[in-house]
């Protein structure tokens, strides 16, 4: 596969802010881990790493999935970009505006005063778990996500090729777009807040994210192994379809214990139950088509995809399986076992498909025709087993934590300082196993080049 | 399949919609029913919440179970703990707990007064009862309550052995948790001191105390009507 148009490249300015914060995010993260055995190891606090840490995951997947669209549109409109300037301006907004923002997360772990209130928004941190970034910041995003969609939309319109794929596509990032707003504005009620907040969050998650990667899964399929695109983009309706009809109403099971009505133990435990179905279905969609393969133009890229679907039903489907009906989420809920299942379904359903969608596309935005998949692998490989385990762990934390905490009635720092210390240190053991997969992602990213010829 | 990709795609875009029209009503009846599961909101309140997100408090705490799992689940916080204390703690951590984690952040008296009254507010809201209440800690009479004199008398006649509370106790008789609502006084009364008598073949001992005794144990029985949560 070789890139056909120029423009295409722009994917490669996204690609690179996006491995270079993920690293920062898994860096974080580790520091994270040590700071529950040691609560007051590095000089940030906390709660600044916390954010740093989620917020560095949604922006680099984020810009990452951006990139992918970047390199999809003009190859399925067979054109190059509506304005390459544009997309420039685009990619540079986004950067100054996403430093300022982690700027003002670190400055506020210096001063804590400095996040102060002006015209009734909060100026450094708007102290909502994902969504920190401040208004201004949002209006920002907004904007560059808006610019983003319009010279997609330009870009299809000069052929008015209309693929499922990229139909697909920017029907996943419009309702991104549109389900950025409900976290818009404030509440003064904590209830109606996150009731709000779970649209983004949600609705993003198991939504709009999910349809970006049923498009994605599809054409991944089918620049890999050359399927065929009248069958992926059947089953990608399916796909994407049962995402919606499950996951909409899905959302009920975050409405449980926020002092909503009653009504949403029935509707959320039933839709979400179903959840995992349409993962399932991209599992077996990657394997039918993986099995009738001929000819596999990219063996790495091939293997990600289909490890991206795997760990996508195991992570977002079945984790979430195992705690969302209401009998069993009244003891699990706010436990560890939401962060074991939030570690595995971001790696499995989002982390996997955007470095998918690296291997896949990037050696023909650099005119490589066969690389050394060697680092490709390895880094595959320890950061899966690190994540499986950092899970395994933080699933045994939280099991603990129920029968303790929840059951028992210990008190939670009890349980978290004493009883738990040992998952911790895993953890954080895991955690460099991890960090040490991203360093070898990152440096094969950025020097990924044509194999060597072969003496043979 | 024998679908036509013109289909799938019409399902999926008709699907979601349909599907998100249903989910827009059911917000638009929640949104009506929020206010009458939670107390008003004063300024106090408001401004609490203020602080609560100035100082990034979700970065390590949750409220209803959402937000960090570094620090306890702040939900039911103020109706467990002395507000005095919360203020004190609030605005200095080590001073008040040498082992306290977290950092004092320069929180004011005005702030911590304000976000303890938000607290307060969030410690009423209809939950579903979520968090659940310890079932082990609520049968061993520490979930804030002395036992009663009907509870004391279960214990010393060793009834927990065959029968179940709450979750907690044999399986060898009938589980008692919700009893209260199946029998009257009279019943439960009458059948404490001759169990054959109403229920044939019943393997239970009579319970041999006194009669006030067995009247105090009657009375514990009817005042389990459902699950403690």
């Amino acid at each position: 596969m070789t890139m056909q148009y120029k423009s295409q490249k722009m994917a490669q300015n996204f690609y690179t802010f996006a491995v270079v914060l993920f690293l920062v995010q898994v860096l974080v993260g580790v520091i994270g881990a040590l700071q529950f055995i040691w609560p007051d190891f590095f000089f940030l606090k906390f709660h600044i790493i916390k954010t740093l840490h989620v917020n560095a995951l949604v922006v680099w997947l984020l810009t990452g999935l951006m990139g992918a669209t970047y390199y999809v549109v003009p190859e399925e409109s067979e054109t190059e970009l509506w304005s390459y300037p544009l997309a420039q301006f685009q990619f540079w907004a986004t950067v100054i505006t996403i430093t300022m923002v982690v700027l003002g997360y670190i400055w506020m772990g210096f001063d804590p005063q400095a996040n102060k209130t002006v015209f009734g928004t909060l100026i450094l941190n708007e102290g909502r778990e994902y969504i920190e970034a401040p208004r201004w910041a949002d209006i920002l995003i907004v904007v560059s996500v808006l610019t983003f969609l319009f010279n997609m939309f330009m870009t299809m319109w000069k052929t008015k090729k209309w693929t499922g794929i990229q139909g697909v596509l920017m029907v996943g990032l419009l309702f991104l777009a549109l389900m950025y707003l409900p976290g818009m504005f404030y509440s003064k009620s904590m209830v109606k807040d996150q009731f709000w907040w779970w649209w983004v969050v949600h609705l993003w998650v198991e939504g709009a994210w999910e349809i970006i990667a049923g498009a994605l899964l599809a054409f991944m399929l089918m620049k890999t192994i050359g399927a065929k695109r009248e069958v992926l983009e059947k089953w990608m309706y399916i796909e994407v379809g049962l995402v919606m009809f499950t996951g909409i109403l899905g959302t009920g099971h975050h409405y449980y214990w926020i002092g909503t009505p009653k009504y949403w133990l029935w509707v959320g435990g039933l839709f979400s139950s179903l959840e995992p179905v349409p993962l399932l279905l991209m599992v077996w969609d990657a394997f039918r088509t993986t099995r009738e393969a001929r000819n596999v133009s990219n063996r790495a890229g091939l293997f990600l995809t289909v490890a991206h679907a795997i760990f996508n039903f195991v992570g977002a489907g079945l984790w979430g399986l195992i705690h969302t009906l209401p009998q069993v989420n009244q003891w699990t809920h706010g436990t560890q076992i939401t962060a074991a299942h939030g570690h595995l379904a971001f790696y499995g359903a989002y982390v996997l498909l955007v470095i998918a969608m690296i291997y896949v596309t990037l050696p023909s935005i650099r005119g490589i025709k066969d690389y050394d998949p060697s680092r490709a692998y390895a880094a595959f490989w320890w950061m899966t087993i690190s994540m499986v385990f950092i899970t395994m762990v933080l699933t045994g934390a939280g099991m603990v934590q129920v029968y303790m905490e929840r059951l028992m009635g210990l008190d939670y720092e009890a349980v978290k300082a004493n009883y738990n210390l040992w998952f911790w240190i895993f953890r954080a053991i895991f955690g460099a196993g991890f960090l040490v997969g991203v360093s070898i992602f990152v440096w094969d990213y950025f020097t990924l080049k044509e194999k060597a010829p072969s003496s043979a | 399949m024998d679908m036509s990709n013109k289909t799938a795609r019409n399902l999926f875009i008709f699907g979601s919609l349909i599907f998100f029209a249903i989910f827009l009503a059911m917000t638009f009846d929640t949104l009506g029913k929020l206010d009458q599961r939670a107390p008003n909101i004063t300024q106090a309140i408001d401004d609490g919440k203020m602080v609560w997100h100035k100082y990034d408090c979700v970065g390590c705490h949750s409220i209803f179970g959402n937000g960090t799992y570094f620090a306890p689940d702040m939900t039911k916080i103020a109706a467990r703990k002395p507000h005095s204390y919360l203020k004190q703690f609030i605005m200095d951590p080590k001073g008040v707990n040498s082992q306290a984690v977290m950092p004092k952040l320069g929180i004011t008296s005005d702030e911590a007064d304000k976000l303890v009254a938000f607290l307060d507010w969030i410690s009423k809201v209809d939950t579903n009862n979520w968090p659940p209440k310890p079932i082990l800690a609520t049968a061993a009479g520490v979930g804030g309550k002395p036992l009663t004199a009907g509870q004391l008398v279960y214990q010393s006649q060793g009834c927990s052995s065959c029968h179940t509370v709450n979750g907690i106790g044999g399986m060898s008789g009938p589980d008692l948790t919700k009893v209260g609502s199946t029998r009257d006084h009279d019943w439960i009364f009458g059948h404490f001191k001759d169990p054959q008598k109403y229920v044939k073949n019943s393997a239970m001992p009579p319970v041999t105390v006194s009669d006030e005794e067995i009247g105090q144990l009657t009375a514990y029985m009817l005042t389990l009507k459902e699950v403690t949560k």
